[in-house]
C-alpha cells in the first residue's frame, strides 16, 4: 500500500521533474531555431530538432498510455475492486509522465481509493495535495476533491474543516451527481451543529435529489430530514419522512449508522455490534 | 405522455446515422513524415552547397507546420469529444430528473449524426431505449436493446441493467414467452445472489399472468434487496404487490402496501408506470404529501 505522504512527495517530484524535462526539450527547440541560424548548423539542426520531436512524440505517447489505465481506477473502485486499482496507481505514479494530468489524476483517485477503505486521514492528505496544485485542464477534478475531502473531514470530526470546504463546493457549478453528493454530506454536516431549520429550507428540492440517491444515502438523509422536521415542531413532516426512510432501509441499521436517529423511531434498539 | 410523431425519435435512422466513422491513426503518419523531411533536408543539403540554406529554412518551417498542424487536429478533436460527453451528461441528467422531453430532443440530435467515441453512442443507445420506454414505445425500446446485447457493446453491469429493461418491455407488450426467456438468461447472470431488480420483473411477470399468490411470494423472499438495490423504485414493488394482494381478495394488505408505495412516490407516476396499478389509485387511498414537501 502506498503511504498518503509518499505519494504527495512522489507527485511533487515528478511535477517538477516533468516540467524539468518538457522544458528541456522545448529549450533545445528553441536553440535550434533561432541561435541554430546564426551559427549556421545547417542539416544539424534539423537532425536535432527531428530528435527533439521524436522524443516529445514518443514521451507523449507513454504518457497517454498511462493515463488511460489511470482512467480504469474509479471504475475498479465502485466494483470494490480495491486491490486491483491499488496495483494500477502504484504503477501509475511509480511510471515517468510527461503529462502533469497523469500524475494529479493518479494521485486523485488514490484519494478516492483511500475514501472508500475508510482511510479518511490518507484521504484528507491526498485531498489537499491535488488541491494546492494548478490544475489547469484539470479543474474540474477540484469538485470531486473537495466533496471527498469534506467526507473524510466529516468522518474525522473536524467539523470546521467540513464547513470550509463545503463552502468552497458550494461556489462551484454541480453536476446533478456532484449536487446529490453535497446535500448527503451538507445533511450530515448540518445535524452535527445543530443547524435544523436550514435543514428543512427548500425541501422540495432537497426530496427530489434524496429520489435520486441510492437507498442507503436517500435512507440517511431522510431519517436526518425527519429529525429536523421534529426538533422544528412538524410532526407530520417529520413521520412522512421518518416512514419514508424507513420503507427504505431498516430503522436499526439506521441507528448503528447515526445514534441520533434514534430520536425519530424510538422504539427501535440498533443491532449489538460482535 | 404517449408517443410522438414516427419520425422523432426513428430507431432504424438513428442507429445507421450514430455509427461511428473509422478514425484514422496519425501518430505513425506524422512521425514517418517527420523522418522523410529530415532525410529530405539532409539529402538536399548535401546536394548543393548553394541553396543549403534555402533547404534548412524550408525544411524547419515544414517540420514547424506539421507540428502546428498537428496540435490543431489533436485540439479540435479533443473539444469535439469534450463536448460529445458534456452532451451524454446532460442527457443522463434529464433522464434521472424525468425530463423526458428535453431528453427525447437530446437524443434525436446527438444520434442524428455519426458519433466520436463509441462508448459514449453506447450510453446514448441506453438512454435512448429508457426514453422510449417512458414513451410506451416498447417495441422500439426492445429494437435498441437487442442491438446493444447482441453486439456486445456492454460492461457486464450495464447489460445487466439493460436486459432488466428489456423484460420488463417484453411483459409490457405481453411477448410472454419471450420475456420468460429473457428472465431465465438474467437468473442465469446473477448466479446465487439476491437481485433487487429481477425480483421486481418476475412479480411483474406473475399479477400479469395472474398468479398473484407467487407474487407476494416473491415479495417477500426479496424485500431485503429489493429495498438496497431499487433505493426509491421499491415504490413500484409495494404498488405491485399492493395488486396483487387486492386481485386475492386481501384488501387490508392491498391498501396498506398502496399506502407505503405511495409514500415514496405519487400515485399518478406508479399508475403511468403500470397500467394494473390504475385501478388501485381509485379503490384505495394514497399517503398525503405534507404541503411543506409538496
Amino acid at each position: 500500500m502506498i503511504p498518503a505522504e509518499a505519494a504527495v512527495s512522489k507527485l511533487q517530484r515528478d511535477l517538477a521533474l516533468g516540467a524539468l524535462v518538457k522544458g528541456s526539450l522545448l529549450l533545445g527547440a528553441g536553440l535550434v531555431l533561432f541561435v541554430g541560424p546564426i551559427f549556421n548548423w545547417g542539416a544539424n539542426g534539423t537532425i536535432v530538432l527531428a530528435g527533439i520531436a521524436i522524443v516529445w512524440i514518443l514521451l507523449s505517447h507513454r504518457s497517454a498510455r498511462a493515463g488511460r489505465g489511470v482512467m480504469d481506477a474509479p471504475s475498479l473502485i465502485a466494483s470494490g475492486r480495491f486491490e486491483d486499482a491499488e496495483t494500477l496507481l502504484d504503477s501509475a505514479l511509480r511510471a515517468f509522465s510527461v503529462f502533469r494530468t497523469v500524475k494529479l489524476l493518479s494521485v486523485h483517485n488514490l484519494s478516492l481509493l483511500r475514501h472508500a477503505q475508510r482511510r479518511f486521514q490518507d484521504s484528507a492528505v491526498l485531498c489537499r495535495a491535488i488541491q494546492r496544485q494548478k490544475l489547469g485542464g484539470l479543474s474540474g477534478l477540484l469538485r470531486p476533491s473537495r466533496l471527498i475531502l469534506a467526507d473524510s473531514l466529516l468522518q474525522l470530526g473536524d467539523l470546521h474543516g467540513t464547513y470550509q470546504t463545503l463552502t468552497e463546493v458550494y461556489r462551484q457549478r454541480l453536476s446533478l451527481g456532484e449536487a446529490t453528493s453535497l446535500l448527503v454530506l451538507q445533511l450530515d454536516y448540518e445535524w452535527r451543529v445543530g443547524a435544523w431549520s436550514n435543514m428543512l429550507m427548500n425541501l422540495p428540492s432537497k426530496i427530489q435529489l434524496v429520489e435520486l440517491m441510492n437507498s442507503s444515502d436517500a435512507a440517511q438523509s431522510q431519517g436526518l430530514l425527519a429529525l429536523a422536521a421534529h426538533r422544528a415542531n412538524q410532526p407530520e413532516l417529520s413521520r412522512w419522512l421518518g416512514r419514508r426512510a424507513e420503507l427504505l432501509a431498516d430503522p436499526a441499521t439506521l441507528i448503528e449508522r447515526r445514534a441520533v436517529l434514534a430520536e425519530i423511531f424510538p422504539k427501535v434498539e440498533a443491532p449489538v455490534q460482535s | 405522455m404517449e408517443s410522438t410523431g414516427s419520425s422523432f425519435l426513428d430507431v432504424a435512422a438513428l442507429l445507421q446515422a450514430s455509427q461511428t466513422r473509422p478514425r484514422t491513426n496519425w501518430f505513425w503518419y506524422v512521425v514517418g513524415l517527420f523522418a522523410l523531411v529530415v532525410m529530405g533536408a539532409s539529402y538536399f543539403s548535401s546536394q548543393t552547397k548553394e541553396s543549403e540554406a534555402l533547404v534548412d529554412a524550408g525544411s524547419l518551417l515544414l517540420m514547424l507546420g506539421i507540428g502546428a498542424a498537428m496540435a490543431m487536429m489533436t485540439w479540435r478533436s479533443m473539444k469535439a469529444q469534450r463536448y460529445e460527453r458534456q452532451q451524454i451528461e446532460s442527457i443522463e441528467e434529464t433522464v434521472q430528473l424525468r425530463r423526458w422531453d428535453q431528453a427525447a430532443s437530446l437524443l434525436q440530435s446527438v444520434l442524428g449524426q455519426p458519433m466520436r467515441v463509441s462508448v459514449a453512442r453506447v450510453q446514448a443507445l441506453i438512454f435512448l431505449s429508457a426514453v422510449l420506454a417512458r414513451y410506451h414505445r416498447f417495441n422500439d425500446a426492445i429494437t435498441v436493446q437487442n442491438y446493444l446485447i447482441e453486439r456486445h457493446l456492454l460492461d457486464p453491469a450495464s447489460e445487466y441493467g439493460l436486459r432488466l429493461g428489456r423484460a420488463m418491455a417484453m411483459l409490457r407488450e405481453d411477448h410472454l414467452v419471450d420475456a420468460n426467456q429473457a428472465i431465465s438468461e438474467i437468473r442465469r447472470m446473477v448466479g446465487d445472489q439476491l437481485s433487487g431488480g429481477l425480483a421486481l420483473i418476475e412479480i411483474y411477470r406473475d399479477i400479469r399472468t395472474g398468479h398473484a399468490a407467487e407474487a407476494v411470494e416473491i415479495f417477500h423472499a426479496n424485500l431485503k434487496a429489493l429495498r438496497e438495490q431499487l433505493s426509491h423504485r421499491v415504490a413500484d414493488a409495494y404498488g405491485m404487490v399492493a395488486c396483487a394482494c387486492d386481485q386475492l381478495g386481501r384488501f387490508d394488505e392491498a391498501a396498506q402496501y398502496f399506502l407505503d408505495a405511495t409514500t415514496l412516490t405519487s400515485a399518478s407516476e406508479l399508475a403511468r408506470r403500470y397500467p394494473e396499478i390504475e385501478k388501485l389509485v381509485e379503490k384505495y387511498p394514497a399517503a398525503p404529501v405534507p404541503k411543506e414537501a409538496a
